[in-house]
């Protein structure tokens, strides 16, 4: 009524048009077939091994039972579940808010970072991007793993806070500063490495979360089958019983 | 021809079909390709099967579009993305071991009660006195191992691929996401039987949870609603092992399959 005196049109938004539709379509469909049955009869294989081969499992081997649990006997050496057992691994060798939470914290944030550090489309679906790509995994993979092989023996049998500590070094740097350079450090290291072979965005997060992957899995194996009582390495053969 | 064959069973029908009519169409015997027209024409049918036997391109068109489960893929795809050395299956495995977590969890909560004085004899009793108990913890502890490790090489296959690439990296995140929530999801499930292995495994992990700078104990606290590992942590584990998490979970999956098809599908490389 108020509009109609005051001889202004009243505008209201009819429809809402995006200027890019909410599906992203990215080639036109060619080369196509039916999900009836092409893709349904792989789904259906899949699902019916992979039932097959957990109802083989579960009836081969059982699952672990211990004695009832008391807070007044701790078991030597207490172990978290085998996926942090890595962590438990870093807990060793750093301070523990380091290895508890600040790591995989940022492990986790870096690991979402990855498609807004490369962006770059053109390879996507690409094994290994390009044919550097397998190189690259495969140097990082030795790369990390035998790092992380010899700064545990050392700090096993050499000792980095003992070492540390009769120089009169901080405890901060001992345990923070030192472990924080040594990731960062070795991970710049390995970007040094391969740039000989020019890598681009993807290919040098291809070496970085292969060094990751490697490291995740070599704490895991060690934290799972070579430490025993106190925490100290055994050869998994020669392992002492839990007491 | 049918109807005169049938002619003394339809006597000793008619009062059966005078109360439900439609059953006349699916009882006159005939050839078994009449009997199977005369079937799929009845109403009972044609309510539960709206196209006919998905064997002409139309009908698996329409048996896709129109089931609610089916209905997550599309109808058609290219043909690259079939490719099994691509996916390896591993996300629709790790889907599927969700599932069977699913079912064999429900069944575990009928016999396990989450009390620290009950706890370890239920699980017990699973192994002893429940038929195919044992067999029932196995297969979800089993699963449960499984599915960390297929979700981890899952996120694997998608980097090393390049999946996570433009218009999918929102995917990616979520996917980052259900990686936590499945080391979660596993991780409360360990406690429950209340052993030395599972009390002293989640006592270790809570304590590296207490170590956050400056909201560590608050953290551990709220975890174990409490200073140790006790009746209340068992409950809240529980909690979140059978109900808190999985509904999570179950959100953030449909957001993930959701993207996949908002995002044109899996992606595939280049020009076919």
């Amino acid at each position: 009524m108020q509009t109609q005196q005051t001889g202004i049109t009243q505008r209201r938004p009819a429809a809402v048009v995006r200027e890019q539709g909410a599906t992203k379509v990215e080639r036109q469909p060619q080369n196509t077939v039916l999900v009836w049955p092409n893709l349904l009869a792989i789904e259906f294989l899949a699902a019916a091994l992979i039932t097959l081969g957990l109802i083989i499992l579960s009836w081969v081997i059982g699952a672990p039972l211990e004695e009832h649990a008391n807070p007044d006997i701790t078991p030597n050496p207490s172990k978290a579940p085998w996926y942090f057992l890595n962590l438990q691994e870093l807990l060793l060798h750093m301070h523990p808010s380091l290895a508890g939470v600040i790591v995989p914290g940022v492990a986790i944030l870096m690991l979402m970072a990855v498609p807004y550090v490369d962006h770059v489309v053109g390879d996507t679906g690409r094994w290994f991007a390009s044919e550097n790509g397998p190189r690259i995994a495969g140097i990082s993979a030795v790369y990390a793993t035998v790092w992380l092989v010899a700064l545990i023996i050392f700090d096993e049998y050499v000792g980095t806070r003992r070492v540390l500590e009769s120089i009169g070094i901080p405890e901060v740097i001992i345990s923070i500063v030192v472990p924080v350079a040594v990731m960062i450090g070795l991970s710049w290291l390995l970007v040094i490495l391969i740039r000989p072979m020019q890598p681009n965005a993807r290919e040098i997060l291809i070496a970085l979360f292969t060094g990751f992957v490697a490291v995740y899995v070599v704490l895991t194996i060690i934290g799972t089958a070579f430490r025993g009582p106190g925490m100290h390495l055994f050869w998994p053969w020669a392992m002492p019983p839990r007491h | 021809m049918a109807a005169e064959a049938a002619g003394p069973h339809r006597d000793c029908a008619v009062g059966l079909f005078s109360i439900a009519p439609h059953l006349e169409e699916m009882i006159v015997i005939g050839s078994v390709n009449e009997q199977w027209e005369r079937l799929t024409r009845t109403q009972l049918w044609r309510s539960l099967f709206r196209q006919g036997w998905p064997d002409t391109p139309r009908n698996r068109t329409l048996a896709v579009m129109g089931n609610v489960f089916l209905h997550l893929h599309p109808v058609r795809l290219p043909r690259a993305a079939l490719r099994v050395t691509y996916t390896f299956c591993l996300g629709g495995i790790s889907f599927l071991l969700f599932l069977s977590l699913t079912v064999t969890g429900v069944l575990l909560m009928f016999y396990y009660i989450p009390s620290v004085t009950r706890a370890y004899n239920d699980i017990r009793d699973l192994e002893t006195v429940v038929s195919f108990g044992y067999f029932l913890r196995n297969m979800h502890r089993w699963a449960a191992h499984g599915m960390v490790i297929t979700v981890f090489l899952h996120m694997m296959r998608v980097f090393y691929t390049g999946a996570y690439k433009p218009p999918r990296e929102f995917n990616w995140v979520v996917g980052v996401l259900l990686l936590t929530l499945t080391f979660l999801l596993s991780f409360t499930g360990y406690l429950l039987p209340w052993d030395q292995l599972s009390f002293w495994a989640v006592t270790v992990g809570t304590n590296m949870a207490g170590y956050a700078p400056l909201i560590g104990p608050e953290i551990r606290f709220l975890l174990l609603g409490g200073f140790e590992v006790g009746q209340n942590a068992l409950l809240r584990f529980y909690t979140l092992h059978v109900i808190g998490l999985p509904l999570l979970v179950a959100v953030f999956l449909a957001v993930h399959f959701w993207r996949v098809r908002k995002d044109g599908g899996i992606s595939i490389s280049g020009p076919l």
